[in-house]
């Protein structure tokens, strides 16, 4: 490394040992409505997918299903409105889909997404953690840096996610 | 609903990854049309110019620009340009045509089967008068992953800034810019240690961008290397971790990263010519930087 300058500086753990990796929270399930159907009334539906309709999403979107229960909501103008989380490696990602009156993706917005390294994300207790966090409730992680570089997130589990979403549509929400 | 200034933050995943846009301004609705535009304008750079999607220009310049000239849209012909001021300005270092070495290392997905590399490079690209590119030999297939996604932040940055946004900063999985004149404390991601920041720094009205090897080995068992090809040896040669790169904009930072990662050492004088500083972790674990880093650069106490 001739004539760079050698680079010295206190490695920062950037959180606590209990809840290590990064947060970044954006919207509440309320404004991702409002962001991706303006002035749209929205009534929730509670759904549980049989075993049977499970199965079936599995065998055609090529992915697991890993709650049973959608949170959807149909939206007065036809649409609807699906909050689905995503699990990858790394990372736990709570996001929206606004679908169309006739079933085509609309909007995708991210709610929250937290980088984890080890065990917590397959912990439930962890994941409990995080059910009702909201954009005023910021998580107790260090405010200052949340723009970090080199953060190669892949976005594939939400393209899997995706298209879980549009068939769960076609098998139970239509 | 007036306040004096307050944060917005919006991400969706777009480029392959999470892209996230922070603003500051006081008027929600301003600043909901401003996202629309920003995630929009990087839409857009995502049709033009992904590797992946056949639909891309790009994949239609791939397929059809050994065969003719293949007529590109602005944008795209715009980084064709760039990507060749980078190929000169870096002796070949920095070389779009790398993509069929990168399908073989295993990062990108085959477009055709039993494919020897070919031994070709970006001179074979000819970019011609009416924006349209021809390939001089057959089997090349650019690959703008080293640039587009810079390119495509600015892009953003543009978005914001038309709708008259003060001040932000887009973050496309690593690769930022600051615009305005607001301070955005930004931490580099430690490459050994992903979980933690080895250096906070404060940009403003700056881009840098990060490659680095983390993710890419982890993702394939056995690699030893990111998806870095020196083109003059067509393999995998990086005595680095992770390069990070400051320059005015996104696509100069994200294509000097690249060029760094390959040849540090004669890379100094192409980082001056950009007016770029650098800092990098070698894979031992220890920092560099160009001398002008802690000059141009705050970093965070």
């Amino acid at each position: 490394m001739k004539d760079w300058i050698p680079f010295v500086a206190i490695p920062l753990t950037i959180s606590g040992a209990t809840v290590p990796g990064f947060a970044n929270t954006y919207l509440t399930v309320e404004q991702a409505q409002q962001t991706i159907f303006p002035g749209a009334a929205f009534t929730r539906v509670p759904r549980t997918l049989t075993p049977d309709q499970q199965k079936t999403i599995e065998s055609r979107a090529r992915v697991g299903v890993r709650s049973r229960d959608l949170k959807a909501w149909k939206v007065s103008n036809g649409g609807w409105f699906v909050v689905d989380q995503v699990l990858g490696k790394h990372e736990y990602i709570t996001y929206a889909v606004g679908l169309t009156a006739s079933g085509a993706v609309k909007q995708i917005e991210i709610l929250d997404y937290r980088e984890t390294y080890g065990y917590q994300v397959r912990d439930q207790s962890w994941r409990q953690q995080f059910v009702g966090k909201t954009a005023e409730s910021p998580l107790n992680l260090d405010q200052d840096i949340r723009n970090i570089s080199g953060a190669t997130l892949s976005s594939r589990h939400i393209t899997d996610g995706v298209r879980r979403l549009l068939v769960t549509y076609e098998v139970a929400l239509r | 609903m007036k306040s004096r200034c307050a944060e917005f933050k919006r991400a969706r995943p777009l480029l392959g990854t999470i892209v996230e846009v922070t603003l500051f301004g006081a008027d929600t609705e301003r600043c909901e049309e401003a996202f629309e535009d920003a995630f929009a304008a990087i839409s857009l750079v995502q049709r033009q110019m992904s590797f992946h999607d056949s639909s891309s220009v790009l994949s239609r310049i791939n397929s059809e620009a050994a065969t003719r000239p293949v007529p590109a849209d602005d944008a795209t012909f715009r980084v064709l340009r760039m990507a060749q001021l980078f190929n000169q300005a870096s002796n070949g270092l920095f070389d779009p045509t790398i993509a069929a070495h990168l399908e073989h290392a295993g990062f990108l997905p085959k477009s055709s089967a039993n494919d020897q590399p070919p031994s070709a490079s970006f001179d074979d690209v000819e970019l011609l008068p009416g924006k349209r590119v021809r390939f001089r030999k057959p089997g090349i297939r650019l690959d703008l992953g080293g640039i587009a996604k810079g390119f495509a932040v600015d892009k953003a940055v543009s978005a914001l800034r038309r709708k008259g946004m003060m001040s932000g900063l887009v973050n496309a999985g690593g690769d930022l810019r600051a615009f305005g004149s607001r301070p955005f404390a930004v931490g580099i991601r430690d490459p050994v240690q992903p979980d933690r920041i080895s250096v906070r720094l404060v940009i403003r009205n700056r881009a840098l961008a990060t490659s680095a090897h983390y993710f890419a080995s982890r993702l394939r068992p056995g690699a030893t290397a990111g998806p870095f090809v020196n083109p003059r040896l067509g393999r995998f040669r990086s005595t680095l971790a992770s390069v990070s790169v400051a320059a005015k904009n996104t696509l100069v930072a994200d294509a000097l990263t690249k060029v760094v990662m390959l040849d540090p050492e004669s890379s100094l004088a192409l980082l001056q010519q950009f007016a770029a500083e650098s800092l990098v972790h070698t894979l031992e674990g220890a920092m560099f930087s160009t001398p002008n880093w802690h000059e141009k650069l705050q970093t965070a106490a």
